[in-house]
């Protein structure tokens, strides 16, 4: 129960942030548009804030509790999670030094290995293919123009896409 | 009589056939990669058609639209991953259905009811477009403001579990969605001074985030579990419809299919409106029927389907007719319709007699080839999806990255999708709906707009919404849709 509550006050605290960024926001004096640009964030923010208030009277009444894998280290799920989230913020970051082919490739090898996949040749031959497929796939076929890393990184780039 | 066995001659000739199969599988291909949308595809092709005529030409661009409306419901069914916004519904009982090992069951449905919508809306379309082209500009804000209520109307079935943790999902969908430029007054909201914030959250990149990453760390919790593989149980091929259970099911596939021709109709509303409203209407008339909507209903996937499909018939009309784009991926159709030579209004109609009816039956050819299509493009997914999943896991987190990416071009979506995999995530331990999230974020700008026009059109009096009959007909449906569940629940009690 104590970490949902904690949840609840987490959106209670973004809730109760954009409520006062509602009101904030400037009024125009205009007689027809009589909401404006707050009035509408305003209603829904208030909602928001009531319907949250009974979600959590009831959850403190129902008082279940809830297992939550990715705060319990010790379990090797929880640890799993969190590796996993990590390489995928690792993943984000790195888009922009090493480029798209080079750090797909690379996370499309390193993150099976979190699970313990430990068959190198295929996994290999995977984050290979997968990279190129995807490259060949948006950066040539549809032209989207994908990340193209730094320095080195973007001079080879050009070679594939 | 004659106008018509012209266009059969158009159409069914080799090379205008040949661009029918392109366009279809082209489409169906574009559609089933998540963050390259309809309109994407459509203006892939658009350079193709520069030395086309301009039947052959139009026909390319809509069986691409057509094809790629059905071709993102097959990532939406496989992966959790609507391909396009118009599959967004069908993610909602498409994926249970996959993950219950009827991966195939779905995907039939998804292409048989597309095929249908695309059929009944063509056959309409042939015999009453002008007719309902001027129809539809009877629709104003007041009216869409009603449509948006009643597409909210879903929370009541998709938040079933828990009715007021999917309503405040719905709340706090509607909370994003109004970051950004204020349409109606241009004023900056919540915009915090940062530029990437001035067009708002694109909630495909919230969508690919909150359900297939966040999909993805529910499955790497059962990892030790051992039961991420439900969904690659058995062969994944496409399943066909059997006659029979279609005639039981007659009435989803109807309704669909005419909510998804008359909203396509409807100036700006589109395919994902649709689906959303049509998905509405079928959970709120079925939620008694077992497996649950949101638990892999069949009629989940039937009512989405047909309507976005019909929706496509729909949106051309007032295109062509009034030279008003009926949905945003149209709009970019018109724009090859300039770009070819035609002016799309009252005079094409009249100067093109052909024109119509050959898109029309085009629309025909293109929804029958859909079962050869999507079983094509299912068939390639299916080698995806028979990888171990700690490669697969990756490989969808890899594609929803890219997919992320591709919609702008942009690392703030790449950012939003990372940030909403952790709201999907806990969105889901703690029992909110992210589907009702998603919701409020896409109906968001529809009714707060609409809202406050309706208001400045009425000099700041309420009155419009109930001295317009259709509005306040369209407003009573939604009222009715809302509060359904709680008077059954109600009655059933006394009943008892």
């Amino acid at each position: 129960m104590a970490i949902e509550v904690i949840f609840n006050i987490i959106l209670g605290l973004f809730i109760v942030f954009y409520l006062y960024q509602a009101m904030q926001l400037p009024n125009i004096d205009d007689t027809v548009d009589i909401l404006g640009a707050s009035g509408f964030p305003q209603i829904i923010g208030v909602l928001a804030l009531m319907v949250l208030l009974f979600i959590t009277i009831n959850t403190i009444k129902e008082n279940k509790s809830v297992q939550l894998s990715l705060f319990n280290l010790k379990l090797p799920e929880g640890r799993l999670l969190l590796v996993n989230i990590c390489l995928l913020a690792s993943y984000i970051v790195l888009l922009s030094i090493l480029g798209f082919a080079v750090s797909t490739t690379l996370y499309l090898f390193i993150a099976p290995t979190s699970f313990g996949y430990s068959k190198w040749r295929l996994l290999t031959v995977f984050s290979i293919v997968g990279a190129l497929v995807l490259v060949s796939v948006f950066g040539s076929v549809f032209y989207v123009p994908l990340p193209r890393g730094i320095g080195l990184f973007r001079e080879l780039s050009y070679l594939v896409y | 009589m004659d106008i018509i066995l012209q266009s059969i001659e158009v159409v069914f000739n080799p090379l205008t056939l040949s661009l029918i199969v392109i366009g279809t599988l082209f489409g169906i291909i574009c559609g089933s990669l998540p963050g390259l949308s309809s309109s994407m595809a459509i203006i892939l092709c658009l350079p193709f058609t520069y030395s086309m005529d301009p039947i052959p030409a139009i026909v390319l661009l809509v069986t691409v639209y057509l094809g790629g409306a059905t071709g993102g419901s097959i990532s939406a069914i496989l992966l959790k991953t609507p391909g396009t916004p118009e599959a967004i519904a069908t993610t909602f009982d498409g994926y249970p259905m996959a993950q219950n090992g009827m991966a195939g069951k779905a995907l039939g449905l998804a292409v048989t009811a597309s095929a249908f919508g695309a059929i009944f809306s063509a056959f309409i379309m042939l015999l009453a477009a002008p007719l309902l082209a001027s129809a539809a500009l009877s629709f104003q804000s007041a009216e869409y403001f009603g449509l948006g209520l009643i597409g909210l109307g879903c929370i009541t079935s998709i938040g079933a579990r828990n009715q007021m943790k999917a309503i405040l999902a719905v709340l706090i969908g509607l909370m994003i969605s109004t970051i950004g430029i204020d349409s109606i007054n241009g004023m900056e909201r919540f915009s915090f001074g940062q530029p990437f914030l001035l067009n708002g959250i694109n909630y495909i990149s919230v969508m690919i985030g909150a359900f297939a990453i966040a999909e993805v760390y529910k499955n790497i919790e059962r990892y030790y579990q051992r039961d991420t593989n439900l969904r690659t149980k058995g062969k994944i091929s496409m399943t066909l419809m059997k006659f029979s259970d279609m005639a039981k099911m007659w009435d989803t596939f109807l309704k669909g299919s005419i909510l998804g021709t008359l909203i396509g109709i409807i100036p700006a509303a589109g395919g994902s409106i649709a689906s959303l409203i049509a998905y509405g209407e079928a959970s709120g008339r079925h939620k008694d029927e077992k497996p649950s909507f949101g638990d892999g209903n069949p009629r989940g996937i039937i009512a989405p389907e047909s309507s976005n499909n019909a929706a496509i018939g729909g949106s051309m009309v007032p295109t062509m007719v009034l030279g008003i784009p009926g949905s945003p991926v149209a709009a970019v159709i018109m724009a090859s319709f300039l770009i070819i030579g035609l002016t799309p209004g009252p005079l094409l109609i009249r100067e093109q007699p052909i024109l119509l009816n050959a898109i029309f039956l085009a629309m025909i050819a293109s929804a029958l080839l859909l079962f050869i299509g999507g079983r094509f493009v299912t068939s390639q997914f299916a080698h995806i999806l028979k990888l171990p999943y700690p490669l697969l896991g990756t490989f969808i987190v890899a594609l929803g990255l890219v997919g992320a990416y591709s919609l702008n071009n942009s690392f703030y979506d790449v950012f939003v999708m990372f940030i909403f995999s952790l709201v999907g995530y806990f969105f889901d331990k703690f029992n909110y709906s992210t589907a009702a999230l998603i919701l409020g974020l896409i109906l968001g700008d529809l009714i707060e707009n609409s809202l406050r026009r309706q208001i400045i059109v009425g000099e700041g009096s309420l009155m419009g919404f109930v001295s317009r009959p259709l509005a306040l007909a369209i407003i009573v449906v939604a009222i009715i849709t809302f509060i359904w569940p709680a008077i059954s629940k109600l009655l059933n009690s006394k009943g008892s």
